[in-house]
């Protein structure tokens, strides 16, 4: 027990070990389980959150890993719903568009990281940008409402966003399409494999140097690295799972808006990364559990104002919690059990610590 | 590329940086051979540091010319000059903190090869400069003493031709002092070294020639004995204990 929240907090940028594949295996099978006992309903509301932690997971590994924060996430996130949708209502299979939903926003984040990373912006206009760019791409999704604006023969409907999204077809055999459960599968094996991904991938040359960039970028240059081009493939990276989350969003939902792209979704994502904890991987999905089922929980309840709520989370996360949920409570078990948590951050520190679950 | 011993491994020509109106570093003309082992003292901001950054493209130059082996490398970015085969430890300790000792060295040391060679390399160092009993710790929890030391590593897993060190001895023990003095004559024997040092018993120990920085500009250069008895540069640290 003890090993194992060492392991949960340790930085470490050697190979998991078995502790560690053990904990993917026991939750594998948890999440194997869960249709049996729950109901279709329950099952949709748990796999929204299965596909929203990619979106988590797609932020969290670009500020956790190699330091950027990226307010603009959601602008791949939207991109990749979009494309799956016209794609798909355009093409009538879906094996293609899905795949299209992860690349072309992809290619957006190259594009936009090109100029961004090698226009030399500093980190915070970095972050404002990105934030501009999904503003902006929300407004010019809205103003699409008029009747001129379709790709191939689909309509955009601006603010309406589009309606029947075709659901993801098997690719062996286009007359099966997947049903609510088969979805749940599909999102919690794809959040399985790109949380067992991103992990691994601190243990190669790249993500040490990711790491090396969070922690001395000026370091790492005098040690011969071109930490531009790690940030720009690293926002590559992201922008193609933020685009992999929204594909599946709109698989999910039948349905895309230019809410994707919206501001509320943007702060979003910074709410649950924060609450779980940005310096883990297991936080933000954490993070956005709670943050979800409170909100659906909230709404249940008659509050009105969710989002001022939510607000509040934030701030009192920000100030009290700063290192998130997740490590803050791995730390004080760490402490009950009589154990100096093990590279634990300095207090006052910024907990700039490597993510290891 | 000659391979003509005498050869400069790094020239300076004329080489300026002004922070606004001051000159850090004023026309100097600096010239190593291949294989040297130079000492640069100079009183606190003489230049010394930014002289450093600048042969290291950590800042760019107001006017004049690097050159590294015979190319011109005035301008080039830090990781494009680092790849030519400079390494520099900055006088600030300059590592990763929040990594373990190993992972600094890790780093330093895959660059350009394979994983395997890379952990040779780093088990080599660690061998070499007695790392053993604190390279699993993070970096930002160790003394002072052991950061150099680390940062040190560091400088030397790449297998850099030409390395800088700024004030390396820097808050480490008189017996430590004598094994960083020790290590730089062993590494001598195949690397060309500059290195930054206040404390004469130091530099008597590795160096024959010395350069004298003084308010941005080379005041002397001479042998080691010659600079310490020259009534100018005394002048110059008058007050400072390390000559008298
Ligand atoms: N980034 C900077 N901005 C403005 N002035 C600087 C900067 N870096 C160094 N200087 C000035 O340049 C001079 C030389 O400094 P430095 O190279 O650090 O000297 P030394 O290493 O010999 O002590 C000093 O007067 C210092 O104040
Ligand atoms: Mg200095």
């Amino acid at each position: 027990m003890i090993k194992f929240l060492q392991k949960l907090q340790s930085p470490s940028s050697e190979s998991p070990g078995a502790v560690w594949w053990a904990f993917i295996v026991i939750a594998a099978v948890i999440l194997a389980l869960l249709p049996q006992t729950l109901g279709l309903a329950q099952l949709l509301d748990l796999s929204v959150v299965l596909v929203l932690a990619l979106l988590a997971l797609s932020m969290s590994f670009l500020w956790g890993y190699i330091g950027i924060l990226s307010f603009g996430q959601t602008a791949f996130f939207g991109a990749g719903g979009y494309v799956y949708a016209v794609a798909a209502m355009n093409f009538g299979t879906t094996t293609l568009p899905f795949f299209l939903g992860i690349l072309l926003p992809m290619l957006l984040a190259a594009v936009l990281g090109y100029f961004m990373v090698y226009g030399k912006l500093s980190d915070i206009y970095f972050s404002v940008m990105t934030l501009v760019i999904t503003l902006i791409m929300n407004k010019a999704m809205r103003a699409t409402s008029g009747s001129q604006y379709v790709v191939g023969d689909v309509r955009l409907n601006g603010q309406n966003g589009i309606p029947g999204v075709p659901p993801l077809q098997v690719p062996w055999n286009p007359e099966i399409t997947l049903f609510i459960d088969h979805v749940y599968y599909l999102a919690a094996a794809l959040l399985i494999l790109v949380y067992i991904g991103l992990r691994l991938l601190l243990t190669t040359p790249f993500g040490r140097v990711m790491i090396g960039i969070r922690e001395n970028e000026q370091r790492i240059e005098l040690l011969g690295y071109d930490a531009r081009r790690y940030k720009l493939l690293a926002f590559i990276l992201s922008g193609a799972l933020a685009g992999l989350s929204g594909t599946m969003f709109a698989i999910w939902g039948n349905f895309v808006a230019p809410e994707m792209f919206g501001l509320d979704r943007a702060a979003e994502v910074i709410i649950w990364v924060i609450v779980g904890g940005k310096a883990t991987l297991i936080g933000p999905i954490v993070g956005v559990g709670i943050i979800q089922y409170l909100t659906t929980w909230l709404g249940m309840q008659g509050v009105g104002q969710v989002t001022l709520v939510l607000g509040v989370i934030l701030i009192v996360f920000v100030l009290a919690f700063k290192e998130g949920l997740v490590p803050t409570l791995g730390n004080l078990l760490l402490r009950l059990l009589g154990v100096r948590p093990g590279g634990q951050a300095e207090p006052g520190s910024d907990n700039e610590k490597g993510p290891d679950v | 590329m000659s391979d003509a011993a005498d050869m400069p491994l790094i020239e300076t020509r004329r080489l300026v940086k002004s922070f606004g109106g001051v000159h850090a570093t004023d026309t100097v003309d600096f010239t190593l051979k291949k294989g040297e082992l130079r000492c640069l003292i100079g009183p606190n901001g003489a230049g010394k540091s930014t002289f450093f950054k600048l042969l290291t493209g950590q800042i760019a130059p107001t006017s004049g010319k690097i050159l590294f082996d015979g190319d011109d490398v005035t301008g080039l970015s830090s990781f494009e000059i680092a790849r030519r085969g400079i390494g520099i430890k900055n006088q600030k300790p300059d590592v990763f903190d929040g990594l373990s000792a190993r992972e600094n060295l890790w780093l330093a040391a895959q660059f350009d090869t394979d994983k395997k060679t890379a952990d040779q390399r780093v088990e080599k160092v660690v061998d070499e400069l007695k790392l053993a009993s604190f390279v699993h710790k993070l970096v930002g929890e160790l003394a002072h003493g052991q950061r150099q030391w680390v940062e040190i590593g560091m400088v030397i897993a790449r297998n850099p031709r030409l390395i800088l060190l700024d004030e390396p001895s820097a808050g480490m023990d008189q017996e430590e002092r004598i094994r960083t003095a020790e290590l730089l004559k062993e590494l001598n024997t195949n690397t060309t070294i500059v290195v930054v040092e206040h404390d004469m018993q130091f530099i008597k120990r590795i160096a024959d020639i010395v350069t004298v920085f003084h308010r941005g500009k080379i005041l002397r250069e001479a042998p080691v004995d010659v600079v310490l008895r020259d009534p100018e540069v005394r002048n110059v640290y008058l007050g400072r204990t390390e000559v008298a």
